[in-house]
């Protein structure tokens, strides 16, 4: 665990100095949200779309999306700065060399999650109310089982060709039905503001984490090889 | 030699059976019954506690015939059933009173064979009186449209929600409205089968790829999820041509059971474009091992999902232990033999994958020898 928060506080602190992902992700988030007010000009300014339902459905396009971006990153430039053999060579478990990761991946997206939220309240001028808190734990909970699963796919697509088209491709079909779905729908509950309804999604989500998370720490050693 | 003989044996058992299956699933197998039995069928699971309602909540039809329009489509009680006539007699789309409910002849509906048709029952309760409302619009296929229908002993009644089960469509309590239709699931039913089975062996041989780093298992993990990509690809194309004649529409967003197939479809493509993207072998093998392994957890969850059905609700008809109606005993064999035809198929495909893929191995070794650079 030790050696797992070394690995993380490594990144965050690389990403402190250059501030390289969390600025790309930041913009991404940014005109993502930008790109939903002016697509939806119309319908939000004549009352036609509920708002709950815009609300989660963009969000959590943006969480996806931005994540990707980040745990992209997070692997691809160890990669190319030739880092990663270094990481390799610690001498620690591969699981801890994963969870590291994992944490710092879900630091950065994480905050780039309250940006976007943060960003559509003022995009589109909504109150969430009491319900902020409701949304940035369903916001929490999504994005680690994102996280858990993304960082094992993204140490799997950094070894191929075409990398950057890969990742998405290999990891949206994963998570549609395990975080995307259920997130959405808790989300779009939170905001409403009955999340008590939302018991079943927050159960699969976690259910989820779990899997992945088990998967991930079992078979990182595999990924990272050689 | 002895393998290659088991090998042949399983070719040409492959082939009769899928002979055999096409005869049986085409010509012998007798149209599944339609209407009235099966009415009667749901109607018979209404006597005692629970009340099994077959309900077409689906935004997709309303949209489709235009004949419903409004969310008020989904704000259905359901009240004392037992003057069934008076609502059979009633003109296709007749309001009555303050309640609304409507005959609606199922050939405008799904484009089905006149003479059946669809009754739905609805109509908001006001809210004042109970303060209840129930969601529910129920739905009996019968034959016959008049005094002299076929529906006998109609009689629904509830107070409570929780004596009510909504389906999301006939399919879901063995009513089928397009008989001939049906045929394909002979063909759809093995096909999705197969493709649970081959992904399975994916993820078997990837785990013993992993543990043993024998690159014979890397061969049967890759050659078995290129197969069950071509077989759920079959599932997933004939399905909405059932599905069409069926529920009246290809696909439909809200129903599990297609969605997460669709998912998995999704994964294992990818896991090919995966193994696709990379030129190094040893890397390839192990990185698609464990995302073979990975993309295994959607499998489970397509095969389940017309049961458990977690957070949507699927309309997807259930083949094995389905609590309603079960296959007729010629249906059951003939989907029994169309089972073993395309698992037999499967593995002969697995076999001539597999070699397929140790020869172009091979040819790259001699490419190398030849080219004498390494």
């Amino acid at each position: 665990m030790r050696a797992a928060l070394a690995i993380a506080w490594k990144d965050l602190r690389i990403e402190l100095r250059s501030k390289e992902m969390l600025s790309a992700m930041f913009l991404f988030s940014l005109l993502m949200v930008l790109a939903f007010r002016f697509g939806f000009e119309g319908s939000v300014d004549a009352g036609d779309v509920a708002l709950s339902d815009l609300g989660a459905s963009s969000l959590w396009i943006c969480f996806s999306f931005a994540a990707i971006v980040g745990m992209h990153t997070s692997f691809a430039k160890e990669k190319d700065r030739e880092t990663l053999e270094g990481l390799l060579l610690c001498p620690v478990d591969r699981s801890s060399i994963f969870l590291g990761k994992v944490l710092s991946n879900m630091v950065l997206v994480f905050l780039v999650d309250l940006l976007s939220i943060l960003f559509f309240s003022l995009f589109f001028a909504y109150d969430f109310e009491g319900n902020a808190i409701a949304v940035v734990g369903i916001a929490f909970l999504g994005t680690l089982s994102l996280v858990l699963v993304g960082t094992l796919v993204a140490a799997i697509s950094v070894n191929a060709r075409a990398r950057e088209v890969l990742l998405p491709v290999l990891l949206i079909p994963l998570i549609a039905f395990s975080v995307i779905i259920p997130s959405v729908s808790a989300t779009r509950k939170a905001i409403a503001g009955d999340i008590s309804e939302a018991v079943g999604e927050i159960q699969s989500i976690l259910g989820f984490a779990v899997i992945f998370g088990a998967v991930g720490y079992l078979t990182f050693d595999y990924v990272l090889e050689g | 030699m002895e393998k290659s003989k088991l090998g042949r044996i399983i070719l040409v058992g492959a082939a009769i059976l899928m002979l055999l299956t096409t005869y049986l699933a085409v010509i012998y197998v007798p149209l599944p019954q339609t209407s009235v039995k099966s009415a009667d069928k749901i109607l018979s699971s209404v006597e005692g506690s629970r009340i099994r309602v077959a309900g077409f909540v689906s935004e997709v039809y309303a949209k489709d015939t235009n004949i419903i329009t409004g969310s008020y489509l989904f704000r259905f009680s359901i009240a004392d059933f037992s003057d069934y006539q008076r609502y059979i007699a009633a003109a296709a789309g007749d309001q009555l009173d303050s309640q609304w409910w409507t005959v609606r002849p199922i050939d405008v509906v799904l484009r089905n064979p006149p003479g059946t048709f669809l009754l739905s029952v609805g109509g908001t309760w006001d809210s004042a009186g109970t303060g209840t409302n129930l969601s529910v619009l129920a739905v009996v296929v019968g034959s016959g449209i008049g005094p002299n229908s076929n529906i006998t002993g109609f009689h629904l009644r509830t107070y409570s929600q929780e004596d009510i089960t909504v389906g999301a469509s006939p399919g879901q309590f063995g009513i089928m409205t397009a008989p001939v239709a049906q045929k394909i699931f002979y063909f759809h039913m093995p096909s999705a089968w197969v493709s649970y089975l081959a992904f399975f062996v994916t993820l078997v041989a990837s785990a013993l790829y992993l543990r043993t780093r024998d690159i014979k298992y890397d061969r049967w993990a890759f050659s078995s999820a290129e197969l069950g990509v071509l077989f759920s690809t079959i599932a997933i194309t004939t399905g909405p041509v059932w599905a069409k004649q069926e529920w009246g529409v290809y696909w439909r967003w809200d129903d599990t059971k297609l969605v997460t197939t669709f998912v998995l479809w999704l994964v294992y493509i990818g896991y090919l474009m995966l193994r696709a993207s990379m030129t190094d072998t040893g890397t390839r093998a192990r990185v698609g091992a464990v995302y073979g392994i990975l993309g295994f957890v959607t499998v489970p969850m397509s095969l389940l999902s017309s049961r458990v059905a977690p957070l949507l609700q699927s309309s997807h008809p259930q083949v094995i232990a389905s609590s309603s109606g079960s296959l007729s005993p010629e249906a059951g064999m003939t989907i029994g033999i169309a089972i073993i035809a395309f698992t037999l198929l499967f593995i002969t495909m697995l076999i001539r994958r597999v070699e397929i893929a140790e020869s172009e191995e091979e040819l790259e070794e001699l490419k190398r020898t030849i080219g004498g650079e390494d």
